[in-house]
């Protein structure tokens, strides 16, 4: 085990590494002219320029910059922003953000486990009949329908309907970020509902259910006592990526709601050459992304000791 | 015992004689080297079974996905159409302040969008964008993938390359690569439809090596290889039909799929420029105005829903219909 995670955490240090260097090394491929504002590039001569970007050490062979990036990155550095708030470091820009994105996608992820795995384990329950057919339509509407045009409909029917706030405000959080939550559920609660019902289905055509019903356990009991637990299982590999499809999600619906996130940040911060948020807020999803993955492994071996991981073949 | 026994039994002494004379034999004499004839090992029995035959048989029983087949076809020769039925034409239609947001009517079937533009003609190309994006998307990650899947299922020196491959790009939310693609090398429909093929693989490329390393050494494949079968042979006759449904699955997600990447970039800003009005344009241009005027999401939204639901529920009905393993 803890060879495997040794192995595992070189990996995902490597990953992180590799986009880095790779968002790195795209963003010095644009001509050095992104640097300045339109202004400045009205105003200043072009020797004025070129002495500016020799100070920012723009010039230098890429290698050399690359380097000199690793070298600040060891050191904690990850530079300063330039463009979304000139000369603030960029772990000071991106807190703040963090803040307002980690909590709407901690909100929506304990939703959609609370909702999603017992609606799909119920699903199981009443297979064949009204409730299992409802929540098959609400599962193949989400998977078919392009999430935007399922926000925009949760949308119009917050805003129509129930007179939500269409827009996230920083004065009135709580009520704002209903629809944002909402939305960003949607998609997880979806996928939590179809696996669970696929594996509760598949658990309860074994052997030991036909021990329970004989030993007189009612439906309930054997479902939500003894199936759900082994359904569960095969389900946590399931878990690390619906956390990377609510972040790439979050993108999508802090855009469109305008909140002030990182997703938010990330797109601005692109759009105006920031150079540094950006390979900043990048290295962020990517550690993200790969320890959300790494966990969802462990977690299956947590809950369920017969999986053994860094065998030759890996279960996910 | 009856005189009928006694007859098999002098038969089988009679036979079982002739056998052992075989010894006198030699080796050369007793077995003739044939050189290897694709059609001889081919062979078998009489069967009228053809996989598609089996395939449209089964699909045809369920009536279901026949109808929504038939409205996926019709919806999408219509969108093709669509455009030079209304009344104006989508070259010819250009901003005009005094016919900002109408209702639906005669004159304007969809409506007006802000800008006093014939919704109609809008929503019907943006539609027709998105179809022709999604089938090369489509057709295009099904190819990559099921190549890349094969190589890595069926060689295993390539093994450890693309499980490496897979989770670097696997671990990080696509959209980050999607937007950087956008942003540093450019936005236009050619740009995209690559960066989503260069991303979507993944899923497919998975799901046939697993299936290649459950059937690669199946008795069956064993036996096709020391008859002298090639390994693309053996591939493309012992394998790949246990794959045409995954194959069929992936191609029904990967369609609604595409759209909805499109229409996410394009709102996010990063898909296609703002002149060209696919899905993605019209709703990131309604967006102010939708709650006021829901017509202007309605429309796009019920079409582009229509679309992608039945294809995607046809899609699995013909998925389960193509599997092998259901057929009798």
């Amino acid at each position: 085990m803890l060879k495997y995670t040794l192995s595992r955490f070189l990996q995902a240090v490597i990953t992180i590494l590799l986009v880095v260097t790779i968002v790195f090394l795209l963003m010095r491929l644009l001509p050095t002219d992104y640097y300045f504002t339109e202004d400045e590039l009205m105003k200043l001569t072009d020797e004025q320029k070129h002495d500016q970007l020799e100070a920012a050490g723009l010039l230098d062979p890429p290698l050399e910059q690359l380097m000199r990036y690793y070298k600040d990155l060891l050191q904690g550095d990850f530079g300063t922003s330039r463009r979304i708030k000139s000369g603030k470091p960029v772990v000071d820009v991106i807190g703040s953000k963090f803040t307002v994105s980690m909590r709407l996608g901690i909100i929506s992820l304990v939703i959609s486990l609370l909702v999603g795995i017992p609606l799909g384990a119920l699903q199981a329950r009443f297979k064949g009949r009204f409730f299992d057919k409802f929540g098959t339509v609400y599962t193949v509407f989400v998977n078919a329908v392009p999430a935007l045009v399922s926000y925009s409909l949760v949308l119009v029917f917050g805003a129509k309907v129930l007179g939500l706030p269409s827009m996230y405000s920083v004065r009135n959080v709580g009520r704002s970020s209903i629809l944002p939550v909402v939305c960003l559920s949607m998609g997880s609660i979806a996928h939590y509902m179809l696996w669970t019902r696929r594996y509760t289905v598949d658990e309860l055509n074994k052997d030991y259910i036909k021990l329970a019903r004989l030993k007189g356990l009612t439906n309930n009991q054997i479902i939500f006592k003894h199936v759900l637990k082994n359904s569960l299982v095969p389900l946590a590999q399931y878990i690390p990526g619906s956390i990377l499809w609510t972040l790439g999600g979050s993108l999508l619906v802090e855009r469109f709601f305008s909140v002030p996130g990182m997703g938010t940040l990330l797109t601005d911060a692109i759009n105006r050459y920031d150079t540094p948020v950006v390979q900043t807020v990048v290295m962020f999803y990517a550690a993200l992304g790969t320890i959300g993955v790494f966990l969802g492994d462990v977690m299956m071996t947590m809950l369920d000791p017969r999986i053994r991981l860094g065998n030759k073949e890996k279960s996910r | 015992m009856s005189s009928k026994a006694k007859t098999i039994l002098a038969n089988t002494r009679a036979n079982l004689s002739g056998y052992n004379k075989l010894g006198s034999f030699s080796e050369d004499e007793l077995f003739d080297v044939v050189d290897y004839v694709p059609s001889a090992a081919e062979r078998t029995g009489y069967s009228d079974y053809s996989y598609w035959r089996c395939v449209f048989q089964n699909f045809a029983k369920n009536k279901v996905a026949m109808v929504l087949f038939i409205v996926f076809v019709i919806l999408f020769i219509f969108t093709f159409i669509a455009g030079n039925i209304g009344n104006y034409s989508y070259d010819e239609i250009k901003p005009d302040n005094t016919q900002i947001l109408i209702a639906p009517n005669s004159q304007y079937w969809f409506g007006t969008d802000n800008l006093g533009r014939d919704y109609w003609c809008q929503v019907w190309y943006a539609a027709q964008t998105s179809i022709k994006l999604a089938a090369v998307v489509a057709v295009g990650e099904i190819v990559l993938g099921v190549i890349i899947g094969l190589l890595w299922g069926y060689v295993r020196q390539l093994d450890a390359f693309f499980t490496g491959l897979y989770n670097t790009i696997n671990n990080i939310p696509t959209i980050i690569y999607m937007t950087l693609i956008a942003l540093l090398v450019g936005r236009s429909f050619t740009i995209m439809a690559l960066s989503l093929i260069f991303f979507g693989w993944l899923v497919t490329a998975r799901n046939i090596r697993n299936m290649v390393l459950i059937y690669r050494d199946r008795e069956y494949n064993l036996a096709s290889r020391c008859l002298g079968t090639s390994t693309f042979t053996i591939l493309r006759r012992n394998i790949l039909p246990y794959m045409i449904s995954v194959i069929i699955m992936r191609l029904t997600l990967s369609i609604p799929g595409t759209i909805a990447w499109e229409s996410t970039l394009s709102y996010l800003g990063l898909g296609l420029d703002a002149s060209t009005p696919s899905l993605g344009v019209l709703l990131r241009n309604a967006r102010s105005y939708f709650i006021d005027f829901p017509y202007l999401l309605i429309f796009p939204a019920v079409i582009v829903s229509l679309i992608t639901i039945t294809f995607y529920l046809f899609g699995n009905a013909f998925a389960d219909a193509s599997d092998p393993r259901n057929h009798v």
